[in-house]
């Protein structure tokens, strides 16, 4: 069957526990639907579809099944991923403190040009704030990379961030692959970087 | 995603059961295919193939129906061969070699199952719902 999409990219959630991942997890529908068997074993990843600028995006989104309590996250889990959602609580200071380490983690596992993203959850909790949006924004800057505060009950602003993410994903995909077709008539060969990590068949589906 | 093309399933001539008959058009989903609680878009038209599985005959017939025995129940699937070709949908921590499929949005479900060995995945039809 032909493709029905033009890109896919895997994302993966990354925080400290408790910080709402799951919920970031896009559960957009206000009416979540609890039934005990699917909340018991888990979910692993979604699958969203999303259209940006006339392009069909697959999302596949991973969770990190609970391997965040052990303050570190296997190679595995980052294998082939293109983009990284860091997700921190803003009612808990201690969660806001560990991106840094998250930060760390990641530059020794995952590939170098992953697109990474900032995300302050749980934003409705005004009262019990204690990492304020200035201090979100400070550490994003820091870091080259982009902040929004969320709340997983205002959906709007989670699957923004989604949009924003993807969408600078798919723009330095089309950068990359302007770089390496150039303008027809002359065939230029360059000294091709070795590959740090060998490519998954989710990387190897990415360009239809 | 590379599929194994000499895949088929081993579905039958559609028998097309009169609750599901009118869903079916060439063998695939004519209508599109949403969670049930939510609304939430699963599959698009013409997505998913046609499969229906006679489940394994009762261990125990009533005696009464002995001319006539207890027939199983027949189940009707979407079959997606590609998981990329789901709109929207989760997919559960692995149970064996089954991972089950749910709501992307409400997380409700089972709503079918995937399997790992053949990568391909069942959605129920009486647990979706059919619009246009």
């Amino acid at each position: 069957m032909a493709k029905t999409y033009d890109y896919l990219f895997k994302l993966l959630l990354i925080g400290d526990s408790g910080v709402g991942k799951t919920c970031v997890l896009f559960r957009f529908s206000e009416d979540a639907f609890n039934t005990t068997f699917i909340s018991t074993i888990g979910i692993d990843f979604k699958i969203r579809t999303i259209d940006l600028d006339g392009k069909k995006i697959k999302l596949q989104i991973w969770d990190t099944a609970g391997q965040e309590r052990f303050r570190t996250i296997t190679t595995a889990y980052y294998r082939g991923a293109m983009g990284i959602m860091l997700v921190y609580d803003i009612t808990n200071e201690k969660s806001f403190e560990n991106i840094k380490n998250w930060i760390r983690n990641i530059e020794e596992n995952a590939s170098a040009d992953v697109e990474k993203m900032l995300l302050g959850n749980k934003c409705e909790l005004e009262d019990k704030r204690q990492v304020s949006k200035e201090r979100g924004e400070q550490l994003a800057i820091e870091y080259g990379i982009k902040f929004i505060e969320t709340s997983a009950k205002n959906s709007i602003r989670v699957e923004d961030a989604f949009f924003t993410l993807a969408r600078d994903i798919k723009a330095k995909m089309e950068k990359k692959l302007e770089a390496s077709n150039p303008p027809k008539g002359g065939h230029q060969l360059r000294p091709s970087e070795p590959q740090k990590k060998t490519t998954s068949w989710l990387s190897r589906c990415t360009i239809l | 995603m590379e599929m194994d093309e000499t895949f088929e399933t081993s579905s039958k001539p559609a028998r097309e059961p009169p609750h599901f008959g009118n869903e079916i058009e060439d063998g695939m989903n004519r209508r599109t295919i949403k969670c049930q609680h939510c609304q939430s878009l699963i599959l698009t038209p013409g997505s998913a193939d046609y499969f229906e599985r006679d489940q394994l005959p009762l261990m125990k017939q009533k005696k009464t129906k002995e001319a006539d025995p207890e027939t199983e129940s027949v189940s009707s699937f979407w079959v997606v061969k590609d998981m990329f070709t789901f709109q929207n949908v989760g997919f559960s921590n692995t149970v064996g070699t089954t991972k089950y499929l749910s709501c992307a949005d409400c997380e409700a479900g089972p709503i079918g199952y995937h399997d790992l060995n053949s990568r391909i995945s069942y959605v129920a039809l009486d647990r979706v719902s059919h619009t246009n």
